[in-house]
């Protein structure tokens, strides 16, 4: 039993840790990246390898293989989704306006799941990464049943960290132009704003958040492999984006809380239905579907709306506030 | 040199099916101004109405089947688009909302796929032909059919476009919807029917993925999406002949760099012409101008 709640508990946390990272893309910036599972995936292979021994040792087939200890291979996990994003960044996004960006990101993720599973000596294919050494167990002592309440602490700590130095992020100037950036960037172009600069910048940040997210999925669970992230696990992060509430770091938790811990989760502890083998996840995951495409109709600016900020607005709060939706969006009457 | 032949001809199959699929996509593009992430699912569901159809109900003949499963798909389509894409593209102005949508119809759409027919592998009811020598080309009896079925279909959407009434409401929508409206065009039923013909060519694109694969499952329109799009983009998004010319080019250059690489690694090579299309010329090769 408590085994189940702390298990709640991590996927609460790190979704949180994930959904912020994808909300500084989408939420602030605009920017829809589709292939957000895709930088999740490479931070947590590199946490993986960079924590695992040699690969001579282990009967798998993966690079590096450098043995270090916890925090610091998820922090080079979390550098290397970076660096794979300013990769992505630096081809796609000077070039691409929404939706040919959204295009190549979500081919990008499907190509990158392709070549995963078949490229054994990269990550070991589609068998995936396992036995990662789980952190802290050996000195601290502990067994299957303590590390996990234990690794679930852990996140709650690295994930409020993360929620203070986002919140920060957000409230400086550069969030501020971040946000110009989304509602409107000819706009923020025309105040000289460095649109391509500002983008790559909320690209990179995003993606750390999405590796050391990722990281922490495989130091919990220990293994990772490409069926965890197929491209509509993006979808799942989209979800809690939505339902939160866009453009709020507060409502990615509420978001994390609502999506990922009550619907994704919860019901994979209830019982298979006989001679129909993961039916159940298969209604959930339909279920995640049609709750956000509701609370897109019914409450486009999610159950925690975004906060006017009064600092940097000027007349702007009456016209925003008779406007509905999230975004600045109009809604047209039929 | 023969494995080389052997790899052209698999590449015109695969071009034949991408043709499909990226000239039902372009045309829905083209109306609605949104790409449908979808549209794999659209895809497999059509070739699963054909399975049915086939193999689970009343066991006809495939290509009877396939003509029936495509045109329910196109019905669904119109369905879909009437009860979400469209209420929804309506009601937000900025074109995020509805990828969003599409992509999360795309989850749907592909779970209730699985919890109905399961994630094994499915085969269609169909003749085993014995291959036939064309020239230096090596294709069984139905590879032949597939292309020849592509080849209908593109020079029926060419004539439908150039000639009728409907498809010069189709262009100039295509072209400028607010100008179209104001002259007088149905744009709420042209919209219909092209939901309609996108729906039924991703039906068909979806079966003859399946003959020419040999195998059906929920997830076999998911990986060749970005196949799709691929072409969609190489040939110039939006271009109708684009779409065609970049699906022979992508459907050849996948089948024929099989011949040379690891086969598992064919699909990538899309991926990899596609990023170069990009860096080298962002709106396609065939790209009408100022649509990119």
């Amino acid at each position: 039993m408590v085994y189940y709640v702390f298990t709640l508990v991590f996927f609460l946390f790190d979704y949180f840790i994930l959904a912020m990272g994808l909300n500084i893309q989408y939420g602030e910036t605009g920017i829809l990246n589709f292939a957000y599972i895709g930088f999740v995936a490479i931070g947590a292979y590199f946490t993986g390898v960079f924590s695992l021994p040699s690969s001579l040792n282990t009967g798998q087939h993966y690079i590096l293989g450098l043995g270090l200890p916890f925090p610091i291979n998820l922090l080079l996990g979390g550098l290397a989704a970076m660096c794979f994003a300013l990769f992505v960044a630096l081809i796609t996004l000077r070039r691409l306006r929404t939706d040919y960006l959204a295009i190549v990101l979500i081919s990008l993720s499907l190509v990158l799941y392709d070549f995963c599973n078949n490229y054994v000596s990269l990550f070991n294919g589609a068998d995936g990464l396992y036995n990662v050494p789980e952190p802290f167990a050996k000195s601290l002592g502990l067994t299957v049943n303590s590390f996990i309440p234990f690794f679930a602490c852990v996140t709650a700590v690295v994930s409020l960290l993360m929620w203070f130095v986002m919140s920060r992020v957000t409230r400086a100037p550069m969030g501020r132009t971040f946000r110009a950036i989304r509602d409107d960037h000819v706009v923020a172009a025309a105040l000289g704003k460095n649109v391509f600069w500002m983008q790559l910048k909320s690209m990179l940040i995003g993606s750390f958040y999405a590796g050391i997210g990722g990281g922490l999925l495989i130091q919990f669970g220990g293994s990772f492999n490409p069926t965890a992230w197929l491209p509509g696990e993006t979808f799942v992060v989209f979800a809690v984006l939505i339902v939160g509430g866009a453009g709020n770091n507060i409502g990615m938790f509420v978001g994390a809380l609502l999506v990922e811990t009550l619907l994704v989760h919860l019901p994979a502890f209830l019982p298979e239905i006989p001679g129909h083998p993961g039916l159940i996840e298969y209604f959930d995951l339909a279920l995640v579907g049609i709750v956000l495409m509701a609370m897109l109709w019914f409450r486009p600016q999610g159950v925690v709306p975004e906060r006017l900020r009064r600092a940097a607005s000027f007349g702007v709060d009456q016209r925003r506030a008779e406007k509905p939706g999230s975004m600045g969006e109009t809604s047209i009457p039929a | 040199m023969q494995l080389f032949w052997l790899s052209v001809g698999f590449g015109f199959v695969t071009a034949s099916v991408l043709a499909i699929a990226a000239v039902g996509l372009s045309l829905q593009f083209g109306i609605t101004n949104y790409v449908n992430f979808a549209y794999g699912d659209f895809m497999a569901l059509g070739g699963f109405f054909t399975y049915v159809l086939n193999s689970q109900v009343l066991h006809i003949n495939i290509w009877i089947a396939l003509t029936m499963g495509s045109l329910g798909m196109g019905v669904l389509a119109v369905i879909i688009n009437r009860l979400i894409l469209g209420p929804f593209a309506r009601r937000f102005s900025k074109s995020h909302y509805v990828l969003i949508v599409t992509f999360g119809l795309s989850l749907i759409m592909l779970n209730v796929e699985y919890s109905i027919w399961g994630a094994q592998v499915r085969f269609f009811n169909m003749p085993i032909s014995a291959a036939l020598h064309i020239g230096p080309l090596l294709l069984t009896r139905n590879q032949l059919i597939v292309m020849a079925v592509a080849v209908v279909l593109m020079v029926a959407v060419h004539t439908m476009l150039k000639t009728t009434r409907l498809g010069k409401s189709m262009r100039a929508m295509s072209d400028n919807t607010t100008l179209a409206m104001t002259s007088g065009i149905d744009t709420k039923r042209i919209t219909t029917i092209t939901w309609f013909l996108s729906g039924t060519l991703a039906g068909v694109a979806g079966t003859v993925l399946g003959i020419s694969e040999g195998n059906l499952t929920p997830a076999s329109g998911e990986l060749f999406l970005f196949v799709i799009f691929a072409a969609v983009i190489v040939g110039g998004v939006g271009s109708i002949y684009g779409a065609m010319a970049g699906a022979i080019l992508i459907g050849l250059a996948t089948e024929i760099s099989a011949a040379f690489i690891n086969p598992s690694y064919k699909l990538d090579i899309a991926f990899v012409i596609l990023i170069v299309t990009l860096l080298i010329r962002p709106s396609g090769l065939f790209a009408r101008p100022g649509t990119a």
